[in-house]
């Protein structure tokens, strides 16, 4: 598959994605041209309904757009089809959420695991590479505790330890510390970052919080993306501006 | 992990529901088995029994079914009698035109006493039983001890003196000879090796036995005919395991069997008040049946020649009535097996409604696996995993469960069907319906295994439950 910019690791270009409800179309997201270099850092931000979400599900490979081409880690997304979509998404992207998404019946080292599972595989090292992994982040002593013992933090902890299971080269982050007081969130984000960073790894972040837009590299508006737009704002500006 | 290791994880979380619709193919599982072996084992067992029954005589007018039913598996009670004449036929050529016998052997027997509450069957019969009849072409053996002496000359002495005692009193004679007297070297037994270990008997042991059965109306206990028993017989795997072996002089000698030892013949234009009251013939002894080998072929077609024309007698084949019985058996099978089926069939079903209700609450889960990668046949994989994996369990339990089935009711079913149940056989057709209910109960996960697979990622990832 031909790549659009060898260079880039997000390449959107008139990507516009609907929902029909009924005999009504909504629009969900229109992004007329977004580029991420590899190794970047940018958070998302946008008001309510302004699409921030779908636009990293459609990163992701989750949702296909109507229209528009997507090229994410060296892969046409609009050209290919869901299972390969799939594939993509498990090998080369790590997702946190900001409900976490952990499964609950499984431990923390089962659900750092399940994320290789679905990705390279769990079979080989995986273990133990699940296993630092959780060490790394403090939880070395709970990797066999269920999600509803540990803390919302821990938690935290572990979604981002799944994420980053498969060695991804894209991170993308939906509200990631929406449900933790600030201080822990700091940590805890400073904590992925960082770990982007030694690693070289592009990480997308959605958020509403001003203070964590600030730690990324940069700051995108979704709004701002509609038309010719794709500039790069300061986070206390566009923040301000979205609200 | 593994696929089936969330598979397993997402069975255990809803165990109530896992147990409950396991359960159902437990049931359908063990009863199936249970047909199956039952019909099996009712056919080796009745198929393995007849080895060295090779042709039963016993009296007319009962089927031949019954008649075999009777002698060889000991089901159900002696229809009728015939007189030791025709024992006597069988061992001389006397009633046919050949100048040899044509059997092997004839050996007398007479039946109705019981012994125990399990009812073991009191056989009464003579040495040759020990000596001459071939279990599957070898005498019995025995596990210990010896036979018990009482030969076909003992038998006839007996006759004799029966008869002149009987007959002197029906003649009024002045002076009657003496009923011959029970002897004690004749209180001896032998007794299968069931009859041994269920009622953990051994040599020098008594055994006591009981007119009919007991519990029956009119039964009653022979003291005067108690026996030391002298032999315990080697397993044989048939109902000759589940018997006891009496001298025929005993049985024709205890309380309340002396009325009914002779035989009277029907003479035209005689009343059977007329006939009471005639002598009687020492040959008119009663027997319930006499086994009998045929020489060869040729001795086979005689005796149904002879017999097929008696007057009093018949002679039924084991190898031909047996193979027929296990037909109709068979049938019966075939419609409970459908039956089984159809319980297995409403547990499938069971299946793919208890695993399609989950689906709902499930969405979430599977939209995260969805969106850490899994592919939608990954998901597939998953659920009907679960499926096969409930089915799996359960007909590994349902045949465990008809194991354990047989092995607590194998003493009832052999008291009242006369087959043993070895519960220690596997076979293997018991692989094959573990594999058969798992493919079952896999395509019974495919709707609901579907129906997770079509999830949407998007939406349900962004839903807070």
């Amino acid at each position: 598959m031909a790549s659009l910019a060898k260079t880039l690791m997000i390449h959107l270009r008139d990507v516009q994605k609907s929902y029909t409800r009924g005999d009504q179309t909504v629009l969900a997201c229109a992004v007329d041209r977004l580029d991420i270099e590899p190794g970047e850092q940018v958070a998302l931000i946008g008001r309510s309904g302004s699409g921030k979400t779908t636009v990293l599900h459609i990163l992701a490979g989750i949702l296909r757009p109507d229209r528009g081409e997507i090229e994410v880690a060296g892969a046409r997304l609009d050209k290919m089809g869901e299972a390969a979509r799939d594939n993509h998404r498990g090998r080369n992207i790590g997702m946190v959420y900001q409900t976490f998404n952990l499964l609950q019946p499984f431990t923390a080292l089962e659900n750092v695991l399940m994320g290789a599972l679905f990705g390279r595989g769990a079979g080989g090292d995986a273990k133990e590479r699940a296993m630092a992994l959780l060490d790394k982040v403090g939880l070395g002593d709970r990797m066999h505790h269920r999600p509803g013992e540990l803390s919302v933090g821990q938690v935290q902890r572990v979604a981002i330890c799944r994420a980053l299971i498969n060695d991804p080269m894209l991170i993308l982050m939906d509200e990631p510390l929406g449900n933790q007081d600030k201080a822990t969130g700091g940590q805890v984000l400073d904590m992925m970052l960082q770990v982007a960073s030694d690693d070289n790894k592009t990480v997308v972040m959605v958020t509403h919080d001003p203070e964590s837009a600030k730690r990324m590299q940069r700051t995108v508006d979704l709004e701002t993306l509609r038309g010719d737009l794709n500039v790069d704002v300061s986070a206390d500006q566009k923040v301000e501006a979205s609200r | 992990m593994k696929l089936i290791s969330i598979s397993l994880r997402n069975l255990r979380i809803r165990l109530v529901a896992t147990v409950l619709t396991m359960m159902s193919i437990i049931v359908a599982t063990a009863l199936y088995a249970a047909i199956l072996v039952m019909a099996e084992q009712t056919e080796a067992r009745y198929e393995g029994s007849i080895g060295g029954f090779q042709a039963i005589a016993g009296p007319n007018g009962t089927s031949e079914l019954e008649l075999v039913l009777n002698t060889i598996f000991n089901v159900g009670e002696a229809s009728g009698r015939i007189p030791l004449e025709v024992c006597e036929q069988l061992r001389s050529s006397r009633g046919s035109r050949f100048k040899r016998s044509q059997v092997r052997y004839a050996i007398p027997q007479a039946r109705g006493d019981s012994i125990s509450r399990f009812n073991f069957p009191v056989v009464a019969t003579i040495d040759e039983m020990f000596s001459k009849f071939e279990w599957r072409r070898e005498p019995l053996k025995f596990a210990e001890g010896a036979p018990f002496e009482y030969s076909w000359d003992d038998l006839i002495a007996l006759a004799n003196g029966l008869a002149a005692h009987e007959n002197g009193k029906r003649a009024e004679l002045e002076v009657i000879p003496e009923r011959p007297l029970l002897q004690k070297k004749w209180k001896q037994a032998v007794v299968g090796s069931r009859v041994a270990r269920s009622l953990n008997l051994k040599l020098g042991d008594v055994v006591t036995p009981v007119h009919g059965k007991l519990g029956e109306f009119d039964a009653h206990e022979h003291p005067e005919a108690a026996c030391a028993i002298v032999g315990i017989l080697e397993p044989t795997n048939s109902p000759i395991d589940s018997t006891i072996y009496l001298p025929l002089g005993i049985h024709l000698l205890i309380d309340g069997h002396a009325g009914g030892v002779f035989i009277q013949k029907l003479v035209k234009g005689k009343s059977p008040v007329q006939l009471e009251g005639m002598p009687v013939d020492p040959m008119r002894i009663a027997l319930t049946a006499v086994i009998a080998d045929p020489l060869d072929h040729m001795g086979s077609q005689i005796l149904r020649t002879q017999f097929g024309s008696h007057e009093e007698a018949q002679v039924a084949w084991p190898q031909d009535v047996v193979p027929k019985f296990l037909r109709q058996i068979g049938n019966a099978a075939d419609a409970l097996a459908v039956i089984a089926w159809l319980v297995l069939l409403v547990a499938a079903v069971s299946i793919t409604v208890a695993i399609y209700n989950t689906m709902n609450e499930r969405r979430r889960e599977i939209a995260i696996m969805r969106s850490l990668g899994a592919r939608r046949l990954q998901i597939l994989t998953i659920i009907t995993g679960e499926a096969t994996l409930l089915s799996f369990f359960g007909a590994v339990l349902g045949l465990v469960t008809c194991h354990a089935a047989e092995y607590f009711m194998r003493g009832t079913v052999e008291d009242m069907t006369g087959v043993y149940l070895d519960w220690t056989i596997f076979k293997m057709w018991e692989l094959y319906l573990v594999l058969g209910v798992s493919g079952i109960g896999a395509i019974a996960g495919l709707a609901p295994a579907v129906k997770g697979s079509m999830t949407q990622v998007a939406d349900n990832l962004t839903q807070n439950y």
